[in-house]
């Protein structure tokens, strides 16, 4: 079969939306102090509504996967359909249009970024297991990166890599791991070799969440949920089968994932907190809080919403050239660094707004409720890469700054 | 407005940046730039003329039958390159404030009187609005027309006006007894006095306008005028953000190299991270910039996906003035010393974006419009 026109394609794809799902209801005018008082970005859900929720989405992956659009770009021998970036922007455009579950549990970490780094370094035995179950839905996977001593400095993990036999056991504490509750994978980059530079000393794993010695503990965030874990590894044995790319070979496999994570975040909405501080709600906000008078609350009004607007815009012209295979470098972590700096002043806006009614819950809508989002502020600037490691990328690799010697 | 413009293709707009840089880059380099700006006229004629004559950049986002009917995308893409050089001149007062308000008029005698002399580089123009107070205002003026006849006189004082001394034609608001309105008038005119200011950016003269019984000519009806400056000013933004960008870029670069080359304790100052986040925030701010000024650009030319004109041009009038003046600021900071001294074009920028950012009231005024553009 020919590769379909983009107009082809999408006629194809909104014959499947129209048939498994509904358009989504336009969102009507703002009407402040009605509809779900709730400003969060983190899910922080009670625990039945965060599995409903993953099984949700696990759900709507299968019926995609099953309808030939689970893995559009991906090879055909993993259920994929070998169709180009622009074909997938199609139908994520359209997608939009109706109201589907938010599969971002599987897709952001482990579709958008675990998966392009097995295509590249896994054995073709690993990806004709795994591969197709991760895109049905049936498998998600976590980034077992982080620890203790490696945050920012990656490449200083000290999660240790053994060889005995056949197999590999593994043995050390991963943290910040978002999913890990809900995941079958997991990607695990280790030492394998203490004696030689850091960077070359690294080797990467793909495991299976349910073998024994893996121990998921939730890490209760500011914000007050649990999206990240603590994952301890105690002797947990791996086939060497399941080693991605060399040994000691890692670093660059670790690239892999990481260059996939910075094209993927900062084109992604602000989650649940995208009506809250959209412009529209914050409009209304100002009014019903009886400050559009002040001049002071005006001027940082104003401030947010040019931001936030050429933000915006920012977006689109990428999406558009994107849309053209004109797709985006590390230029694209401006969005990323934007999109985090202006969540976090739409929060302290919104407190600006409220004023002391955000020091306790009075009842009144659209007060308290923003002490969720504001909490939650904090991690934009830290979490996929700390805003320091960004202004890093920006600086060496677009702007061909020198490194810090080393 | 005319109809929506001609849309202008990607590769032709690199050819036209590419043609004009490369004009720029000898006729409008560092040394031309300060020969001209310290000039009796304060910019080259010369370079007016060949950009009409060789590149036709002042007929390229008229109207057809004055200009080549391309769109404020193109006209963007002029002045983002004329900022990167900060070249001086009447351009910016001539081919986006006089001749967008003649456009903007829907006035066609005026029109073909004066936009065939803007197009072929023969006529320099200017828009008078400011007066004692410094308010960039669309109504309440102090220059006053009288009517005798079919005869209007104006009388009065505009405080600041760019580019005033070089102006052939002075395109004047004020109060009549029927509204405001716009009217020309020929600088040459008797009643007509000049006077040139000392300037914050010497790369762009301003005068005062006194005018004693000077004939005028209406453009427009009275009462039309804040329709007009409204057109005007959304327009003028979008261009001016498209000129601030190219200013900033110029910054950001200069900086870049200077940081990948000068040498303190022993390495690159770009390899500090206190500098090389500086610098990555000056990327940032100007790669958002550059989207707000684009974005503006294709709303002006009503491109189907855009935003409302006056949203756009005010997020990049209020996005790209901020822009402008912070990496100005701060490629100076990253020069040190050498940045601070007269000899240096850093200030030459410094200068130009704080003068950008004021140019249409300041920032309380350019925030508070995008506020009503959004409807709070």
């Amino acid at each position: 079969m020919s590769t379909p026109s983009l107009a082809d394609f999408a006629e194809e794809a909104r014959a499947f939306l129209s048939e498994h799902a509904t358009p989504r209801r336009a969102e009507g005018a703002v009407v402040w102090g009605e509809g779900p008082d709730r400003v969060t970005y983190f899910g922080d859900e009670p625990k039945e509504v965060d599995r409903a929720n993953v099984q949700a989405a696990r759900d709507w992956q299968r019926t995609r996967y099953e309808n030939g659009l689970g893995w559009i770009t991906g090879p055909k021998q993993y259920g994929g359909r070998e169709l180009s970036i622009a074909h997938e922007l199609v139908y994520d455009g359209l997608e939009a249009e109706y109201d589907v579950p938010d599969t971002g549990v599987i897709s952001l970490i482990g579709l958008g970024m675990i998966a392009p780094t097995m295509l590249a370094h896994a054995r073709p035995e690993i990806n004709d297991r795994y591969l197709p179950a991760m895109f049905r839905g049936d498998a998600i996977a976590c980034q077992l990166f982080s620890e203790p001593n490696a945050g920012s400095d990656l490449a200083n993990v000290q999660t240790r890599a053994t060889r005995d036999g056949d197999s590999w056991l593994l043995n050390g504490q991963k943290v910040w791991t978002s999913a890990a509750h809900h995941a079958q994978l997991g990607m695990v980059v280790s030492r394998t070799n203490p004696d030689v530079p850091k960077h070359k000393g690294i080797t990467t794993f793909l495991i299976d969440m349910s073998w024994e010695g893996v121990d998921v503990r939730p890490l209760r965030q500011m914000s007050g949920g649990a999206e990240f874990n603590e994952v301890y590894l105690d002797n947990v044995r791996v086939p060497d089968e399941h080693r991605m790319g060399e040994v000691d070979g890692g670093w660059r496999v670790t690239m892999t994932t990481l260059m996939n994570e910075r094209a993927s975040v900062g084109g992604e909405g602000a989650g649940p907190a995208t009506r809250p501080t959209s412009r529209a709600y914050l409009l209304e906000m100002l009014k019903a809080t009886g400050r559009d008078t002040d001049g002071g609350v005006r001027r940082d009004f104003a401030r947010l919403l040019a931001d936030q607007t050429a933000t915006d815009y920012l977006t689109h012209q990428m999406m558009r050239r994107a849309r053209t295979g004109d797709l985006p470098g590390p230029e694209a972590s401006v969005g990323k660094l934007m999109f985090g700096q202006n969540l976090t002043r739409a929060a302290h806006l919104a407190a600006e707004m409220t004023g002391p009614r955000m020091l306790a819950d009075t009842g009144d809508w659209g007060a308290f409720s923003w002490n969720e989002l504001l909490l939650g502020t904090p991690a934009f600037r830290i979490l996929g890469g700390t805003e320091e490691i960004m202004k890093n990328i920006l600086g060496e690799r677009v702007l061909g700054l020198p490194k810090e010697p080393a | 407005m005319s109809a929506v413009p001609e849309p202008i293709g990607s590769e032709e707009l690199a050819d036209l940046r590419r043609s004009l840089r490369g004009l720029l880059s000898t006729a409008a380099d560092e040394e031309a730039v300060r020969a001209a700006a310290a000039s009796e006229t304060g910019h080259d004629e010369k370079l007016y003329a060949r950009l009409a004559t060789e590149l036709g950049v002042q007929s390229l986002a008229l109207p057809a039958p004055y200009g080549d009917g391309f769109g404020m995308e193109a006209l963007a893409v002029v002045l983002g390159e004329f900022g990167r050089s900060v070249v001086p001149g009447p351009f910016f007062s001539t081919v986006v404030l006089a001749a967008g308000a003649l456009v903007a008029s829907g006035d066609a005698a005026a029109m073909d009187r004066y936009l065939p002399g803007i197009a072929d580089g023969s006529v320099v123009a200017t828009l008078a609005v400011i007066e004692a107070d410094g308010h960039w205002r669309h109504q309440d003026f102090g220059v006053a027309a009288q009517r005798q006849g079919d005869q209007w006189s104006l009388s009065g004082t505009k405080a600041l006006v760019p580019d005033l001394l070089t102006s052939d034609i002075v395109l004047v608001a004020a109060a009549t007894p029927e509204g405001e309105a716009l009217f020309a008038v020929d600088t040459a005119a008797p009643g007509v006095d000049r006077t040139a200011l000392r300037t914050l950016d010497i790369t762009r003269r301003i005068g005062r306008l006194d005018l004693g019984d000077v004939p005028a000519t209406l453009i427009g009806a009275p009462g039309g005028l804040s329709q007009i400056l409204d057109a005007v000013l959304d327009r003028a933004a979008a261009g001016l953000a498209a000129e601030q960008i190219g200013g900033a870029e110029a910054c950001l670069e200069m900086a870049v190299s200077y940081a990948k080359v000068r040498e303190q304790f022993g390495r690159p100052i770009g390899s500090f991270q206190a500098v090389k986040h500086k610098c990555a925030d000056m990327f940032a701010r100007t790669e958002l910039g550059r989207a707000a000024a684009l974005e503006a650009a294709r709303a002006l030319d009503g491109r189907e996906d855009a935003p409302p004109a006056a949203e756009a041009a005010a997020v990049a009038h209020s996005v790209c003035s901020e822009t402008f003046m912070f990496v100005a600021m701060e490629n100076i900071q990253v020069h040190g010393g050498i940045g601070f001294t007269w000899e240096h074009p850093a200030h030459l920028y410094f200068r130009r974006a704080k003068a950008d950012q004021l140019m249409f009231g300041g920032p309380a005024a350019y925030y508070e419009r995008l506020l009503r553009a959004l409807g709070a």
